[in-house]
């Protein structure tokens, strides 16, 4: 039986990873990445705790989110894409059209 | 031997969360886009395997189907669709970067502070079995896919056509962005 602390602490420090690299990242695919990143810790405490409390909703939902991100995926690389055709750059600080 | 081997297998929850932690922290840390993918495959193919040691085999498959099959070579097709090359000359990090990591290093120290008792104190010798008649009754190990399937498709079922219809609506709305613009 895996301890639920390791879990959550691997969980955490997972989703702090993926929030530093959407914070200092430049690259927009990177912060897809890292969006992703955060996604799988999150589906990582459903898991640990559906294995904990012996109930299989946690299952359910975390396959419910993996299909979610692919979902989000498709339409977030469609829109560095479209990006790229439009603006010719990926960079999220050369995306400034609103600052004004 | 033995023991090392009995050793492994007990701790194959940390060793593959370590190694996903590694992976995830070389995806952050890589200048090229290619060696961030790389990173981000490793570290979603040691997700899988963190969830396959707790015994979420079918999730575990399907986390290895999903990213690896699917998602990386997405991510994949346009790094290369994408010319980066143009973008060598710049900084990889934002210039507001150190703000940044200070507010998450506060965060970091603010759940230590928190929970210092759950992550350093004693662990309590029994696994926290929220309701333990389900866990006896289920016996996830041996029949996991039966079931997951019965909570998706007994229990929750209206999230699950949801999400098909999310699916539907992505798909058409990732050809309508990403289509050329013909007059």
């Amino acid at each position: 039986m895996v301890n639920l602390n390791a879990v959550l602490l691997i969980s955490f420090l997972l989703f702090s990873i993926g929030i530093i690299g959407v914070l200092i990242r430049r690259n927009a695919l990177v912060i897809l990445m890292c969006v992703e990143l955060m996604l799988n810790a999150a589906n990582l405490n459903f898991i640990a705790f559906a294995r904990h409390s012996g109930s299989i909703s946690g299952q359910a939902f975390a396959l419910l989110v993996m299909g979610f991100a692919a979902a989000e995926v498709a339409v977030g690389l469609a829109l560095v894409v479209a990006l790229y055709r439009k603006r010719d750059t990926v960079q999220v600080d050369d995306i400034n059209l609103l600052k004004g | 031997m033995e023991h090392l081997l009995e050793t492994i297998g007990r701790n194959m929850f940390a060793i593959f969360g370590v190694m996903a932690l590694c992976g995830a922290a070389f995806m952050v840390a890589s200048k090229s886009a290619v060696h961030s993918v790389l990173g981000f495959l490793f570290a979603m193919l040691c997700v899988a395997g963190c969830f396959l040691s707790l015994e979420a085999e079918f999730l575990g498959m399907a986390q290895i189907l999903v990213y690896a099959g699917g998602i990386v070579v997405l991510f994949l097709f346009v790094v290369m669709l994408v010319e980066l090359s143009k973008f060598k000359e710049k900084s990889v990090f934002q210039l507001q970067s150190r703000y940044a990591v200070v507010a998450v290093l506060l965060g970091a120290a603010a759940f230590v502070a928190i929970f210092r008792n759950l992550i350093f104190g004693t662990p309590s010798t029994e696994a926290l079995v929220l309701r333990p008649e389900l866990a006896n009754g289920l016996n996830v190990a041996q029949q996991n896919a039966q079931a997951v399937s019965r909570g998706l498709f007994a229990d929750y079922l209206l999230p699950f056509e949801i999400l098909s219809v999310i699916l539907l609506v992505a798909l058409v709305g990732a050809v309508v962005l990403a289509k050329t613009e013909r007059v």
